[in-house]
């Protein structure tokens, strides 16, 4: 995109003696994170200087890390910068897992912007700003938002407007809007537009009522009006010079509009998946089998990530935690991600992360070059996975083969816990009702055949009252 | 803009933020100081403006 692309003088150099920068860090040339040997640096570049000075010297580094909103770091010698004229070098903290905005819930997309407005609003107070308001620059972590971009503050008059208020609306108002407005699964619109959804097009999706609330009003339709109008009159020498000027309360007053607007978005709750955990078929000594099973099954699997594919709202993510696991929950329902996510902070357990991910299509690599947002399968590898309750859905449901799932599977992780649900299950003659059976091979024999290649069973243990059985399986 | 603006803040977002600040200073001003008053008149020293129940909770 034209408006982010850096200058051409700005290429940087080649890389020296082994760094390697990382492939999302190109636009900002106040710095770009490498790794050398596994570890993570950040290196400060000269324009950045008199901001880096200011932001370490102003205090707000320390209280932002103290109050746990801001990825912490240490300073380490400048020699060990990737790049020759670095101003200073850090090793930020690393952080288990990377998500993206697509892959969040409405909630985890809410918190996020206001985690952003919270920075801006404290950087203000120490005569700083943000210099970006990019969604990417918020991780999640022990079931909070996380800042993770140090380098992100600058030194600026308060009376200037900010220069990321349009990225802010276009990275968190305008999806929020659409997934509150429209429907909560808007949210994957952020996957193609990956510099956040256009004004004009939030505009003109979002319902004709949300020009009602002052907010909405303001920042999207006013916002896309503005931009529409700048853009069909632009005359690059109107103005020039005569900067644009706020006062400080009108700042601020921006500042509480934006958080005040984000604040009351809501979504309804709902989807399919959420009520899916209750209005299964198998009984109560299934579930307390089920659950047994897996427990010792991860006891077993003596590891301590797990993925849970196909979670829907946690019952086995729980589970998982108890036997000492940190799990990311994935699920393709964006309600179920919802109802998972309120059910993790209301109960307070930061071990768990659920995700919005469709494993049928799961996240590509996207951005420059492909290189910038990493595909699910470069996200890192658990030390487990499992897939309970999922099988069906994958071989039935959407027609892969068997062994199709088997190579996916031990692609993820080294080890997986995997239900097989057989045709006599209620579930799976519901998802065989209305459509001929073409599916032979679909048999737990079958089942065995296919993932013998990849896997060996470890243990196969058959569920209580009902005709499902549960294997542990380690990669060959 | 500073040297640093590495992302297009957009002609029409910055003038768009020059209007809204105009209109929307007026009634966070007056909030700010009767709740401010409010507060003080109630014993609750606290001028904190920028947060309410929303705000992603502290550790």
């Amino acid at each position: 995109m034209a408006r982010t692309t850096p200058p051409a003088t700005r290429t940087p150099p080649p890389s020296l003696d082994g760094a390697e920068v990382d492939p999302a860090s190109f636009r900002d040339p106040a710095g770009f994170v490498f790794r050398r040997d596994g570890i993570l640096y950040r290196q400060i570049q000269p324009p950045a200087a008199p901001d880096w000075a200011a932001f370490q010297s102003s205090g707000l580094y320390e209280r932002l890390v103290a109050d746990a909103l801001l990825v912490e770091h240490a300073d380490v010698s400048p020699s060990e910068a990737a790049r020759p004229d670095a101003v200073a070098v850090i090793r930020p903290r690393v952080l288990e897992l990377i998500s993206y905005p697509y892959e969040w819930c409405f909630t985890q997309l809410q918190e996020a912007a206001l985690l952003t407005l919270d920075l801006q609003a404290r950087a203000l107070d120490s005569g700083m700003r943000l210099r970006d308001a990019s969604a990417y620059n918020v991780q999640f972590e022990a079931g909070r938002p996380i800042f993770i971009d140090s380098l992100s503050f600058e030194v600026a008059p308060e009376t200037e407007p900010w220069p990321a208020y349009r990225q802010f609306c276009e990275h968190f108002l305008a999806p929020l809007a659409l997934m509150a407005h429209r429907d909560a699964r808007c949210g994957v619109m952020l996957r193609d537009f990956i510099d956040g959804v256009p004004l004009d097009l939030a505009a003109a999706l979002l319902p004709w009522r949300t020009r009602l609330n002052v907010g909405m009003s303001a920042h999207v339709h006013l916002h896309a009006r503005a931009q529409r109008r700048a853009a069909a009159g632009a005359d690059p020498t109107k103005g020039a010079g005569r900067a644009p000027r706020i006062s400080a309360t009108g700042q601020r007053a921006l500042l509480d509009s934006l958080r005040r607007t984000v604040a009351g978005l809501r979504v309804q709750p709902g989807g399919h998946w959420a009520d899916y955990a209750t209005t299964t078929s198998y009984s109560d000594a299934a579930t307390a089998s089920k659950g047994e099973i897996v427990r010792s099954m991860l006891v077993l699997a003596r590891g301590r990530t797990v993925w849970d594919l196909g979670a829907n709202t946690g019952m086995y993510s729980a589970i998982a935690t108890q036997a000492g696991y940190r799990v990311v929950a994935f699920d393709q329902d964006a309600s179920s991600v919802e109802a998972h996510w309120r059910h993790v902070r209301g109960v307070r357990n930061p071990a768990i992360l659920p995700l919005v991910l469709d494993l049928t299509n799961p996240s590509p690599s996207l951005g420059w070059g492909l290189r910038e947002r990493r595909s699910f399968l470069e996200r890192g590898e658990p030390d487990a996975l499992m897939a309970l309750a999922l099988i069906h859905h994958l071989a039935i449901g959407n027609n892969v083969p068997l062994d199709a799932i088997a190579d996916l599977f031990a692609r993820i992780a080294p080890r997986a816990i995997v239900e097989f649900v057989p045709k006599e299950d209620p579930m799976t003659q519901r998802l065989l009702a209305a459509r001929p059976d073409i599916f032979a091979n679909y048999t737990i024999d079958g089942f065995r055949d296919a993932f013998g290649p990849r896997f060996r069973t470890v243990r196969e243990s058959s569920i209580a009252n009902s005709p499902r059985t549960l294997f542990l399986l380690e990669r060959r | 803009m500073p040297l640093l603006a590495y992302i297009d803040p957009g002609s029409g977002s910055m003038l768009v933020q020059v209007v809204l600040a105009g209109i929307l200073a007026v009634p966070f001003f007056f909030r700010r100081t009767i709740g401010d008053g409010w507060r003080r008149m109630r014993g609750n020293g606290s001028n904190d403006t920028t947060r309410d129940e929303d705000t992603p909770a502290k550790p």
